[in-house]
């Protein structure tokens, strides 16, 4: 028996089928998935948003909504899970099998103690008695490395960062033992360092607890740190399975191919590189529909994959729903493009010429004063002509307040903003049309800044009229058309509402809106976080494309590392208002002089599983912005901190070339040696 | 407008509230030209007779006036009044609680307190007091004075569907192109805000027919001989007891026109708002 129990898999989906039932259609999830998952085993789970991730997951413990229902065999440790009554299935749900989900905040319950809410669980599903339920509480927080964590069953969920949230769903999830943890998005609404720490996490408790995993995510690069099989998902079907490392290095479906190819990771940039995209989106899939789900986007499509599917195995253990696009060719690799002559900048105009944007001491505080918060804390800075300047740093960092206040949406507090000669460190209200012409804002969400109840005839071309004095309807009709040919959207696109487009259309037209008055500075605020891979991949080369063209300059505001290095040309790392460390991005990427730079780089999620990094686990979480710091705002979670001078001297600017300077107390010589480990694998990787 | 359509056809209640809503239109319209008898004519012969009675079909009052010409002529002045009340107070509301939403800091707490001010004084009795003291109430003034007992409650409707709308990215993309904070408010946003506004209106509707159908039966609605439905409940109440349809029939008439106006206005709620 017992033996059997070992061999047997926790998990195995035979042929499970999903569809929602909508007014009109029948909408398929989830479609003939069948997989195992072993004892220990971690399968990832990945794919764009819309592919059946999460519904798979809810039908695996009978969540799923009113209209879904569910057909085929969810077998877990040898029982059949849709034979259960609902009655029969709360024993599993977070008992035998747990859940974690995407936003820790909306998963506990404001009004209760976070003991409260861990003690709930024995007690209900264990029939401990509270204090054996607290005593399990304490020891599963302390597990997950929560220090004081006696201290924190007190608090509410409100009181604690995201981080420690996510942390404590996670312990949530543990206090039964489960024998299977799905875990879904966990990371995704977390910070990059904090994501690092808790996927670390996720690893160590996997071992400890004798559990297996499935990890759902849209990133490969996080799912690769945690998975040891990673399947991928495409309009409700598992078209691959593989190990983690087959999945990355020899992919047989022309979808994870080409989800692959698209992504920005370490060595991809826009010198060399051009970003593979997926032409269209991903759709619904009404029942009627057979064949394989890709076709329609495929472009190793051959006549007659319309009708065909077959999951089969290809490889020892290597299994793909696509049995003909690559037969006999070897793997491709993304397309190169051939590095040109470097410019010299002695032909460029004079220096003073050569600069379009200087920031002199931005300060920019929000609430009153005792409380206020230091969002932008003494910042200088600036940008060449003809350049993209990447600002990355973690939420809460000040890159959005920046760009906001470059842009004119706020008026710095102190300091000044020089555009091309003129002082506009005033807001909107009292900049000159040239200016508001000339300097641009892409938004992230283009579902919110794009107005609904126009067309996109009318949110193109009323900055035409505005701002560049357009007022011939016909004229303004003939150069809508061309940026719309631009951003390759079609002239049928004239007369569509945003909310006939799809993410990414959306978001190109923003693009069109913001070219379409010939700006010369274009601040980009996370303009694909919102997007899936394929589409940002579409989006990004459309920016780097028009940028060349315009020659504009941008700020390019983002979270992810892979994007920042993919687009940038200098890059600006902040922390907690302040810069750490600015360079040109080889300089940045490749040698990072700041702890922090060094912390962000080591914690991102790679694509290719071969990457082996050392992880540096930040401890804690950014001090609170309204305590006036003395001295580095990094100094309480640095890995390499110096000693007390860190908390009480401001750290001195330290100049590594011309360009390249960082904010921070280690001797410059002492920065040479420490050259990091994250960096030289930036540097080796690059193409 | 489709979707609308669609929409209704599986709404039994919103086609009931809409149907009777059409019908007392209809009779606000035509109906005075199609009756025979005038609303003042008192019928000597034929004083408290049932309905049915000497061609009376819903019968006369004391003084002998035919029920039916009274409710119908009566229609006319409350359907009036009720539409204009709910437009005017929608618009003033709109123009108030948009500024305050927009312009928020001093200009908010200051429009806010003044609608405070008057929402903690009910509007029927702000509307009697006002009438009261004016005295002779005609449609001019009725309209006037219950648009400015319901423009609060308006005014932080359209407040907050304001703020809803001003979060999004597409009024800062406004600002900074530079439009005007009349451009920003009434063009970007406005249109945007239609669902709650809509609902407003028509919510406004049901309560304006019930605030001037009280008027008049306080006796401060619009003065005799003009017939009102409020009024002539109050003025029949004397004889309840030996000619009950005196009463029955203008207020079956105030009823179902609130009821249809509240069905339909429940129905536009659930599509303007709940539809995504």
């Amino acid at each position: 028996m017992k033996n059997k129990q070992k061999t047997m898999p926790v998990l195995e989906i035979n042929n499970l089928n999903v569809e929602y039932k909508t007014l009109t259609d029948r909408i398929v999830a989830v479609k003939d998935i069948s997989l195992k998952v072993g004892r220990k085993e971690a399968l990832g789970i990945i794919g764009e948003s819309g592919c059946g991730k999460s519904t798979l997951t809810y039908a695996i413990v009978d969540y799923l909504p009113k209209n879904g229902s569910r057909s085929g065999e969810v077998i877990f440790m040898g029982e059949n899970l849709l034979e259960k009554s609902p009655k029969e299935m709360e024993s599993y749900r977070g008992n035998r099998i747990a859940m974690v989900y995407q936003n820790p905040y909306s998963s506990l319950n404001p009004s209760l103690t976070i003991g409260f809410q861990l003690e709930e669980v024995t007690m209900f599903h264990q029939k401990f008695s509270r204090s054996k339920a607290r005593e399990a509480a304490i020891e599963t927080l302390t597990d997950l490395y929560m220090g004081d964590a006696a201290g924190i069953i007190e608090r509410y969920p409100h009181q604690i960062s995201g981080g420690m949230q996510q942390r404590v769903c996670i312990a949530m999830a543990l206090l039964c033992k489960p024998d299977l943890m799905i875990l879904d998005e966990p990371t995704t609404a977390l910070d990059v360092t904090t994501e690092a720490v808790i996927l670390d996490i996720i690893g160590e408790l996997k071992e400890k607890y004798n559990m297996s995993l499935i990890y759902i995510s849209h990133d490969i690069g996080v799912v690769n740190k945690v998975a040891d099989r990673i399947a991928v998902m495409y309009r409700g079907e598992v078209v691959e399975t593989s190990s983690q490392e087959a999945i990355f290095n020899d992919p047989l479906h022309p979808y994870t191919r080409a989800l692959i190819s698209c992504m920005p990771r370490a060595g991809v940039v826009k010198e060399t590189v051009r970003l593979n995209t997926i032409p269209g989106y991903v759709t619904r899939r009404s029942a009627a529909e057979t064949g394989c789900p890709f076709v329609p986007r495929c472009d190793k499509k051959r006549p007659g994959c319309e009708d065909r599917y077959g999951f089969t195995e290809r490889k020892s253990g290597h299994f793909t729903a696509c049995d003909r696009a690559y037969a006999e060719d070897v793997p491709e690799r993304p397309v190169q493009i051939k590095k040109k002559e470097v410019k010299l900048p002695d032909n460029g105009p004079a220096p003073e010429h050569r600069t379009i944007l200087q920031l002199d001491k931005i300060y920019r505080y929000f609430g009153p004063p005792g409380k206020r918060i230091r969002a932008v804390d003494g910042v200088d800075l600036t940008l060449d002509r003809n350049s993209v300047l990447g600002v990355v740093g973690e939420s809460g960092c000040g890159k959005s307040t920046i760009g906001n206040t470059v842009g004119g949406l706020l008026r710095p507090t102190s300091g000044k903003i020089i555009f091309d000669g003129t002082d506009i460190s005033v807001s909107w209200r009292k900049r000159s049309p040239e200016t508001l012409r000339e300097i641009q804002l892409i938004f992230q969400n283009p579902g919110r800044s794009l107005n609904p109840s126009f067309t996109l005839e009318a949110i193109i071309g009323r900055p035409m009229k505005k701002l560049l004095g357009i007022n011939s309807g016909e004229e303004r009709k003939k150069r809508i058309v061309d940026i719309l040919k631009k951003v390759d959207l079609g002239e049928e696109y004239l007369y569509r509402r945003p909310r006939q487009l799809s993410g990414g259309e959306m978001q190109r037209a923003a693009v069109a809106r913001a070219f379409s008055i010939s700006p010369n500075l274009l601040i980009c605020d996370e303009p694909t976080s919102a997007l899936d891979a394929s589409v940002q991949a579409s989006v990004l080369n459309l920016l780097v494309d028009l940028q060349k063209e315009s020659g504009a300059s941008y700020i390019f505001i983002s979270h992810d590392l892979n994007v920042i290095n993919y687009l940038s040309d200098m890059i600006m790392v902040m922390y907690l208002g302040r810069i750490c460390e600015y360079g040109e991005k080889h300089e940045v990427v490749g040698s990072p002089c700041h702890p922090y730079t060094e912390a962000l780089l080591s914690a991102v999620p790679d694509v290719d599983p071969s990457i082996k990094k050392e992880a540096i686990r930040l401890e804690g979480s950014p001090p609170d912005p309204t305590i006036k710091i003395k001295g580095c705002p990094f100094a309480g979670r640095c890995h390499r901190k110096v000693g007390t001078v860190c908390d009480t001297t401001p750290p001195p600017k330290v100049d590594f070339s011309e360009t390249h300077f960082s904010y921070c107390h280690i001797k410059p010589a002492k920065i040479e040696k420490k050259v990091m480990q994250a960096g030289e694998v930036m540097r080796t990787q690059e193409i | 407008m489709n979707i609308f359509l669609l929409q209704l056809k599986k709404s039994p209640r919103a086609i009931i509230g809409l149907s009777v809503l059409l019908l007392w239109v209809f009779i606000a319209f035509a109906g005075p030209s199609m009756t025979t008898r005038s609303y003042t004519h008192m019928d000597m012969e034929y004083q408290m007779a049932a309905p049915g009675e000497g061609g009376h079909t819903l019968g006369t009052d004391a003084l002998g006036r035919d029920v039916l010409s009274r409710i119908v002529y009566g229609s006319r002045s409350i359907l009036t009044i009720a539409l204009m009340t709910s437009l005017f107070s929608s618009i003033a509301g709109i123009i108030i609680g948009f500024t305050a939403g927009y312009f928020g800091g001093l200009v908010d707490t200051i429009f806010l307190r003044i609608m405070d001010i008057l929402m903690a004084i009910p509007p029927l009795v702000l509307a009697m007091v006002i009438l009261g003291i004016l005295g002779n109430s005609t449609i001019l003034s009725l309209t006037i004075i219950v648009s400015i007992a319901y423009t609060p409650a308006t005014a932080r409707v359209a407040r907050g569907a304001l703020l809803t709308c001003a979060s999004n990215e597409y009024v800062d993309a406004a600002r900074i192109r530079g439009e005007s904070h009349f451009y920003i408010m009434f063009i970007e946003i406005l249109p945007n805000t239609i669902g709650p506004v809509l609902v407003e209106i028509t919510a406004r509707f049901a309560y304006s027919i019930m605030m001037i159908a009280s008027l008049g039966f306080l006796g401060v609605g619009l003065q005799p001989p003009t017939p009102d439905w409020g009024m002539m409940v109050i003025e029949n109440k004397s004889i309840i007891r030996t000619a009950p349809w005196t009463v029955l029939y203008p207020s079956l008439s105030i009823a179902s026109l609130v009821i249809a106006i509240s069905l339909f206005s429940d129905f536009i709620s659930k599509v303007m708002i709940h539809e995504e």
